[in-house]
């Protein structure tokens, strides 16, 4: 009988994207890194890599992909299970949360492949609209009351602070993350509480 | 009316700019003798501008900080009142608008790779934290240093975020955000509940 370890693919997925980064830190450049000098280092064959990544850049977009499709599982359950204003404005304050705990120490290099590579670009504005269109649903049942086009605004200047807060948040020590966290919600409330909002 | 030389130094921006989006490579897919190329410009005269790919981000980058820069040191030398302050933050924003280029997602993305970039980024950045402290420390006045610093801090990461925005949409709809973003940044300053 032969038993599998399923835990083989989720661990050598993410050895690579921290093989992958490591490199990037060290190299400061994309072309110094390749797939078989990553299989080379992990002690893999390079057919065992080709299985899951067609290029470095791919290994960047699925670790991309991976993080964001998590946050929103996450953050789908919480608005699913949410009745009331007050349950879409916790629901709203947990994703936040929820980001902000899920980055990871090298989250800054992260970013900048997010914001660099073609196909990371791609991925990230699609997520953009995807995350935009959820804010909508939050604060028009969190925040109830408000005229459309009070409610597209609001949603799209949240959207344009929270990208903010990324470029920002990737570039501070963990434990800052959760003090301007706080500042930043407080800022965001305040901002759609404002009945005079035009 | 701009000279000859500023004008093939502002062709060969473009061009690389528009090489870059084009290939959908990244900077991988430009180089100099290629760009020289679509110019029909010798590689020599082209290397008297530019030395390098990041050379031309660099320089495009650094334009835009300077010019920004420069504006809020004017301004802020001849603020006299709280007024005159939170006008430069308003000044400074729609002359942010109108000088970011129409491809700036491209001068975007390469300062989140290359490593000078990445420099000048850091540099702008705590440059105009330093500024913008001043602005809201003029402009609203009586805030105790840790709420100044911390709404400086947001003012910042929200200014990043705008950019982020403005740098993928046209100008019209870069306009039509800037006084919801004016009035949101108004707002938080105003928060005198902040804390």
């Amino acid at each position: 009988m032969v038993f599998v370890d399923v835990n083989i693919k989720p661990k050598l997925k993410e050895r690579v994207v921290n093989r992958a980064v490591k490199a990037l830190k060290q190299h400061k450049s994309l072309d110094r890194i390749s797939l078989p000098a990553i299989a080379l280092e992990l002690g893999v064959s390079i057919e065992d890599l080709q299985n899951y990544y067609s290029s470095v850049e791919d290994i960047f977009l699925k670790a991309q992909k991976k993080d964001w499709e998590s946050i929103h599982r996450y953050w789908d359950k919480q608005i699913l299970k949410s009745r009331t204003p007050g349950d879409y404005k916790n629901a709203f304050d947990l994703f936040f949360e929820q980001f902000v705990s899920s980055l990871s120490d090298d989250a800054d290099m992260r970013l900048e492949m997010s914001c660099y590579l073609p196909s990371c670009i791609k991925y990230r504005e699609k997520n953009k609209k995807k995350l935009r269109d959820k804010f909508y649903k939050v604060i028009k049942r969190g925040w109830p009351g408000k005229e459309e086009k009070v409610l597209s605004r609001q949603t799209e200047l949240i959207t344009i602070l929270f990208y903010g807060f990324v470029d920002h948040v990737v570039h501070i020590p963990k434990i800052e993350r959760k003090r301007i966290l706080r500042d930043f919600r407080n800022m965001l409330n305040l901002h759609l509480q404002d009945r005079k909002f035009f | 009316m701009i000279d000859k030389q500023t004008e093939k130094k502002v062709k060969i921006i473009n061009k690389t700019v528009e090489s870059m989006k084009k290939g959908n490579k990244g900077l991988s897919g430009v180089s100099l003798p290629d760009v020289a190329k679509e110019l029909s410009m010798p590689l020599l005269e082209l290397t008297q501008f530019f030395l390098t790919v990041e050379d031309v981000f660099l320089n495009e980058q650094k334009r835009i900080n300077r010019k920004l820069e420069k504006y809020i040191d004017r301004k802020l030398a001849t603020a006299k009142n709280p007024n005159d302050a939170k006008e430069i933050l308003e000044g400074f924003l729609d002359k942010f608008i109108e000088i970011l280029p129409l491809n700036a997602e491209v001068i975007l993305a390469a300062t989140f790779y290359l490593p000078l970039c990445l420099e000048e980024r850091k540099r702008a950045k705590a440059n105009y934290k330093i500024k913008l402290k001043m602005i809201i420390k003029k402009g609203w006045p009586g805030k105790i240093e840790s709420v100044l610093d911390r709404q400086t801090d947001l003012v910042l990461l929200s200014l990043y975020g705008f950019y982020d925005y403005c740098s993928r949409v046209k100008i019209g709809e870069r306009r039509e955000v800037l006084i919801d973003f004016k009035n949101m940044l108004n707002l938080h300053l105003q928060d005198r509940l902040f804390f």
